[in-house]
């Protein structure tokens, strides 16, 4: 567990932001978003989105409902198909080429806010499944490497048991802990806490925080405020399918520069 | 016990009213199906034609062959079931004692039990009583060893199984030429080969039909909706007499296999539509979060949606089953077989039996074995659905 806390990211007041979309200079970019687009018939989910991710680095996406966050990040694993633009993931231009896209659904991972954990499969075999299949690990390798990330979430006991004997928050933290199993560069977060109890969502927070430490670029959709202001480098805030302001969190919750995130932070604080 | 009654039977007036209607209308009926169980029934005419309600007409000296072969497929059939058990072995409920086991395999078998036992008692042989101490053995130690195999070899051994368990059947057709088949015999093994055939052809249309690509889904629709849209008993006269038309004389196959390639087409467009709505029941959730965790479609389909798709459509698959079971006799009808239910009815007009309205006694004891059939697996399957419902959210 050391090892995790360890590693520290770049501290972000090394970087200088020329444009706050865009990367300080010192930093390699793992996720490039250029005029992305995505449209539902003749409505713009997306408009003309710009945004560059680097490595390491913990992105927080907020914006009311329907501003088009899912949308967003779900371009980035090709969960959906973005119209125009283009996005590059750890160097891999995402197209129609099936070969790329599973590239990259390799490199990356999701958890879902409503876990999606397989109902039909122990803890164990969910976790264990995808590098058994995908990275080709036998059973044994996989279920070791299973037991010590669930030793990092911190529910080791519960790996024989199946996903409807768990409690909320023990579901989000097996579903990190199957996303970590593919050693992914990216981990994509959409609300992983908003289907929770309000008791359940710390432990949650705490494990994604320990991930964000351990150097882990991480693009996180959530209201949790808290979480925003402690662990993430940038905060990226969306309305009507645009991003309309990126900044520093402190900056941002504090002092917001665009009218719209203003009236929007006065809604939730 | 008094307490229980007033609370349930004789609530208020109403209640009491209703219970005692009922309860001597109940009593009423039991007293005359114990009357004609016991009193009245004459089942000279099922007793001395036992062989041919359960075998048909099936040679002697061939019996050793057909003994050899069920008891073959009681092993097979143990041992499948030992693997599948391992499938579902619930990790959290402590193993129950001997007792209980004994137990409960007495509320699941009795109606079989019953069966086996009433058989028995009506024949006059002793290969029967050999014949049963064989299966149940075979039954035993395929459990066993099943149970000793390591999990990995499982798909495997059900695909093996399952082989074995047809070779045999054929093996068994050479003893006697499954056209002339008979008895209960011929329901068991009609339905048993047609649920083998139909289940996986229907889960291929099902997908078919929700493919991506257009020939697949159109291939697989317009055969769903073309035997799903005819009655049974008409698919099965087309193939007793307007097979000629399409197939030149030499080869056309027997009545057994025309029964079955119609059973088949048919209760696989039903399985089909089953299994499609057990896949619209899966979560997209489910296969967002397998993509994203980079697995390919196939795998995604064949471990993650299906198993689930499965679980949810036990019920109204094996409810497709039982029907097929059923509607074997239906083949007695129009292909001509003296199965269960046709050679219950040939049996009172022999001779000895002719004119005596022997047809209740006959008919009694062939619902009466269907029914052990139907239920038995209706209760199997409601005990599958009950061991996988511990992955259930
Ligand atoms: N499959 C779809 N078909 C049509 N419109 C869609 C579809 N998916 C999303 N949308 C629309 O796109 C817009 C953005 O949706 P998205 O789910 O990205 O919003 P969100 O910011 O994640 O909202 P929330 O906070 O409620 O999750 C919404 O207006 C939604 O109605
Ligand atoms: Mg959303």
């Amino acid at each position: 567990m050391n090892e995790l806390t360890n590693q520290q990211p770049v501290p972000s007041d090394a970087r200088v932001f020329n444009d706050a979309t865009q990367l300080a200079t010192n930093v390699e970019p793992m996720i490039e978003l250029r005029g992305v687009y995505k449209r539902y018939g003749s409505f713009e989910a997306l408009k003309n989105i710009d945004v560059t991710v680097g490595k390491q680095e913990v992105v927080v996406v907020i914006g009311p409902s329907g501003s088009g966050k899912s949308t967003l990040i779900r371009c980035i694993n090709r969960l959906e198909v973005h119209d125009e633009g283009t996005i590059v993931v750890d160097g891999i231009e995402l197209s129609d080429d099936v070969k790329k896209i599973l590239q990259v659904r390799r490199n990356t991972n999701m958890v879902f806010q409503s876990f999606n954990l397989y109902p039909h499969l122990t803890v164990l075999d969910n976790i264990t499944l995808s590098p058994r299949l995908v990275r080709k690990q036998s059973r044994k390798v996989a279920e070791a490497k299973a037991m010590e990330l669930l030793e990092r979430v911190k529910i080791p006991d519960q790996a024989l048991k199946y996903p409807g004997q768990l409690s909320g928050g023990q579901q989000q933290r097996v579903a990190i802990a199957r996303s970590l199993a593919m050693e992914p560069n990216v981990i994509l977060f959409d609300e992983p806490t908003s289907a929770l109890d309000p008791e359940m969502i710390s432990e949650v927070l705490e494990v994604m925080t320990d991930l964000a430490r351990s150097g882990m670029t991480m693009i996180v959709v959530t209201h949790e405020m808290g979480f925003a202001r402690q662990v993430a480098d940038r905060v990226v805030f969306m309305d009507s399918g645009e991003i309309v302001e990126v900044g520093d969190p402190e900056h941002f919750f504090t002092t917001p520069d665009e009218p719209r995130a203003q009236a929007f932070l006065s809604q939730i604080l | 016990m008094m307490i229980w009654l007033r609370k349930n039977l004789f609530r208020s007036v109403g209640d009491s009213l209703v219970t005692v209607i009922a309860g001597s209308l109940s009593l009423y009926v039991l007293f005359r199906i114990v009357r004609f169980v016991a009193v009245t029934g004459r089942w000279q005419v099922v007793e001395t034609n036992l062989a041919l309600l359960v075998n048909g007409a099936w040679p002697t000296d061939e019996i050793g062959r057909l003994s050899a072969t069920i008891v073959l497929l009681g092993f097979l059939g143990g041992v499948a079931s030992a693997v599948a058990g391992l499938v579902t072995s619930d990790v959290d409920s402590e193993p129950p004692t001997l007792f209980q086991k004994a137990l409960d395999l007495a509320i699941r078998l009795w109606p079989l039990a019953l069966i086996v036992g009433l058989v028995l008692l009506l024949s006059t042989t002793t290969g029967p009583l050999l014949l049963t101490v064989g299966v149940v053995g075979a039954v035993t130690v395929g459990r066993l060893l099943g149970g000793l195999l390591p999990g990995r070899v499982r798909p495997v051994v059900i695909v093996v199984a399952l082989f074995g368990a047809l070779a045999s059947i054929w093996f068994m057709s050479f003893g006697h030429s499954w056209d002339d088949w008979g008895g209960i015999l011929v329901n068991f093994f009609l339905a048993a080969i047609s649920i083998s055939l139909c289940f996986p052809i229907g889960v291929i249309l099902a997908l078919g039909r929700r493919s991506e690509f257009p020939i697949l889904r159109m291939l697989s629709t317009v055969f769903i909706e073309l035997f799903r849209g005819v009655p049974l008993i008409a698919l099965l006269l087309m193939a007793k007499n307007t097979l000629g038309f399409f197939v030149p004389q030499e080869f056309t196959p027997g009545a057994a296999v025309r029964a079955i390639v119609v059973f088949v087409l048919f209760t696989s467009a039903y399985v089909a539509e089953i299994v499609r709505g057990g896949l619209q029941s899966v979560p997209k959730g489910q296969i967002e979060a397998a993509r994203a965790n980079g697995l390919t479609p196939i795998p995604t389909t064949f471990r993650i949606v299906l198993p689930q798709a499965l679980r949810n459509v036990i019920p109204a698959l094996v409810g497709q089953f039982i029907s097929l079971f059923k509607d074997t006799t239906l083949a007695g009808v129009a292909l001509g077989f003296l199965d269960l239910l046709e050679g219950g009815q040939a049996i009172t007009q022999q001779a000895e039996f002719r004119g005596q309205g022997l047809v209740i006694e006959t008919l009694a004891f062939v619902g009466l074995l269907f029914w052990a059939g139907s239920y038995t697996m209706s209760r199997e399957s409601q005990r599958l659905e009950s061991k996988l419902g511990v992955g259930s959210r």
